[in-house]
């Protein structure tokens, strides 16, 4: 390779084109990605196409552990539709332990006949079980995702406008006011601020905008990092040489926050922004458990878990299910963050 | 050094009357006061019990009088609790709060400083990637739901431990561990990454040159500077085992001070909240100010700030 051609490549090789492939060749964080996004899309789409309501209540499926399968009964065999749908356990207790082998062995379409009932398999099958209204828990968890993950992104949202426009002008100021505004964070940093939010939550309790005010509320107290991290870097950018030269050639002030500062800070807020949604996500968890955050009939992977734990003695599914997509989501959300923060990290990038 | 001490309690003045402020306000205006009821109270009754707590006087000449009631500890008596104050309360749940904290640290730094410790002197190794894989899972895995998890293996399933309540010593066992595993997670974390800096500084190559060994280089020199990270961590990580013992003497019903704030939060004793909050602040400020002086005590580069 001549220094021709390792020149044109340095050319192509854009820092965020760089930063792709290094995150590409990082296998956890891909399955980050891919998990999160996987679970997002179908958490949101989810209505459209899986059969189950996370509001309809069956009471006869109440409770019904993973991969219950309903059994249609037909009472002369005929009908279109199926006079009752019932569960492996009603059928076991009516009829004797062989016929409950044979209809668990019931392929698609066959008919098992008994004195003239006509059984077979339901299409309504309970992937991951129901609660012990009989809801489907499948469709309870992407609901409850919906509402989780949408907490997640609006107040990650609001701490960072309000931690970038904070650190921002902290560090571009300077002087005073930058130590005052700091000193203020350093405060605030100190509080324990699951106190604050558990009396916003009970000041606004039953109120209609509850929902928006656990984004506003969670949003309003994890901006303090946002704001530490933007002030540092604005403070390193604003004396580097190439913001000097700008302003030497007669750049305007908005000109060189938008051309010369913003692109440099994007990596770390970007970074920062990926932790900060499992970390949010936590919180409006920890507010539901404690009876505080989302309020029935709206759930979240929070109250999900507290009502699980509450009947985890005789129903354990109900527990371990949501906990684990809850998890799994906060690790997937993790583990991209520390992809991205190794993949776009200015220190460990070739200069 | 005592002048150090002087300016932070002096800062601290100011902060905690904020406190107050902000917390005596957000109180009054929650809707449904502390003595509204599912039943239905006859007014004459209710309206005694407001004078008899001074909820009738003007709002400034409560927010004055409760103010100083704080400053000198002369606590009136609670509405959910009558014939008791908040110092009764406090002095009578928080060192079983306090109790549970300690012990949630004991698990949480006897489990993370080896391990961190180890994965750093290790770098690269499975000895490594094994216990940081699972520090990761640790710290995803939040208290309410190791908390339940760990009630249904070891106290429904093994039968080992009781799932709830606070009364033998092997009681104490799942609370504080729930609590300590996700700090245990956290420094192990902190501890690994302080480490590996110390360890690729140029005196701890002067150490190994003069012949110290393997284990007094790791244990010795590099720890000094490498525990660092999980000094700074103990401030913000009080209020963190504040905020995860809300959750963890819910879920285990211990009667410590964070189930009753909520209750307090819950119930609207206006007093019992303002008292909690403040005594939440104040001890965050006294452990963050501890923090400053163990760190400036360890790196006598501070010293000199």
């Amino acid at each position: 390779m001549n220094v021709q051609s390792m020149a044109n490549e340095a050319q192509i090789r854009s820092p965020w084109r760089d930063a792709w492939t290094k995150l590409g060749k990082n296998k956890l964080a891909m399955f980050g990605l891919g998990f999160f996004v996987a679970m997002v899309v179908l958490c949101y789409t989810s209505p459209l196409f899986y059969p189950h309501s996370p509001t309809h209540q069956t009471l006869s499926f109440g409770a019904t552990p993973p991969l219950t399968m309903g059994i249609e009964l037909r009472y002369d065999g005929e009908s279109e539709e199926p006079d009752e749908i019932i569960t492996p356990k009603e059928f076991g207790d009516v009829y004797a332990a062989e016929a409950a082998q044979e209809i668990a062995k019931l392929g698609n379409g066959e008919i098992l006949d008994i004195d003239g009932l006509d059984f077979r398999e339901s299409s309504r099958t309970h992937i991951l079980g129901t609660d012990s209204h009989g809801r489907d828990l499948l469709a309870r968890i992407f609901q409850g995702g919906r509402i989780s993950l949408g907490v997640g992104f609006i107040a990650t949202f609001v701490s960072l406008l309000i931690g970038v426009f904070y650190g921002a002008i902290s560090g571009y100021v300077g002087g005073k006011i930058d130590a005052f505004l700091m000193r203020v964070v350093d405060v605030l940093y100190a509080l324990p601020f699951l106190i604050f939010v558990i009396l916003l939550m009970v000041v606004f309790e039953g109120s209609d905008h509850q929902l928006l005010l656990i984004f506003l509320a969670i949003g309003a107290v994890e901006w303090l990092t946002m704001a530490r991290i933007v002030r540092g870097q604005v403070v390193n950018l604003k004396n580097q040489d190439f913001v000097e030269a700008a302003r030497a050639t007669g750049v305007r002030t908005p000109t060189i926050i938008l051309r010369h500062i913003t692109p440099n800070i994007l990596g770390p807020v970007i970074v920062y922004s990926t932790l900060l949604v499992p970390a949010v996500m936590l919180l409006e968890s920890t507010l539901s458990f404690l009876g505080l955050g989302v309020q029935p009939p709206n759930a979240s992977w929070g109250t999900l878990i507290k009502k699980g734990a509450e009947k985890m003695m005789v129903y354990p599914w109900l527990l371990v299910v949501p906990a684990s997509f809850f998890s799994i989501t906060l690790f997937s959300m993790n583990f991209l963050g520390d992809g991205l923060r190794d993949a776009l990290d200015v220190k460990s990038s070739r200069d | 050094m005592l002048r150090f001490i002087f300016i932070r309690l002096g800062q601290a003045i100011p902060i905690l009357l904020a406190i107050y402020t902000i917390t005596f306000f957000m109180v009054r205006a929650a809707p449904g006061g502390p003595f509204s009821q599912e039943r239905k109270v006859a007014p004459h009754i209710i309206e005694q019990q407001m004078e008899y707590y001074g909820f009738n006087d003007p709002i400034h000449v409560q927010f004055f009088r409760t103010l100083w009631q704080h400053i000198t500890f002369d606590f009136p008596p609670l509405t959910s609790y009558p014939g008791l104050t908040s110092k009764d309360i406090i002095a009578d749940t928080f060192p079983v709060s306090l109790q549970l904290g300690l012990l949630a640290m004991i698990v949480a730094l006897s489990i993370s400083l080896p391990i961190g410790i180890l994965a750093a002197a290790r770098k690269n190794t499975v000895l490594d990637y094994a216990p940081m894989s699972m520090a990761m899972v640790g710290i995803c895995l939040p208290t309410f739901v190791i908390g339940p998890l760990l009630a249904l293996l070891f106290g429904v399933w093994l039968g080992w431990l009781n799932i709830s309540g606070w009364f033998s010593v092997y009681d104490r066992i799942l609370p504080a561990c729930t609590l300590g595993l996700f700090y245990a997670a956290y420094i192990a974390r902190l501890t690994r990454g302080g480490m590996l800096e110390t360890l690729n500084m140029d005196y701890i190559r002067s150490a190994r040159a003069k012949g110290a060994s393997e284990r007094r280089v790791v244990l010795v020199h590099a720890l000094r500077g490498g525990i660092m990270p999980v000094v700074s961590f103990f401030g913000p990580a009080l209020a963190g085992l504040i905020s995860g013992s809300f959750v963890v003497e819910t879920i285990f019903q211990v009667p410590g001070l964070g189930r009753h704030f909520i209750q307090a939060a819950l119930s609207r004793d206006h007093s019992l909240i303002l008292s909690t909050v403040l005594f939440y602040a104040a001890l965050i400020i006294v452990a963050n100010m501890i923090v400053d002086i163990v760190q400036i005590l360890l790196n006598p580069k501070l010293r000199y700030q």
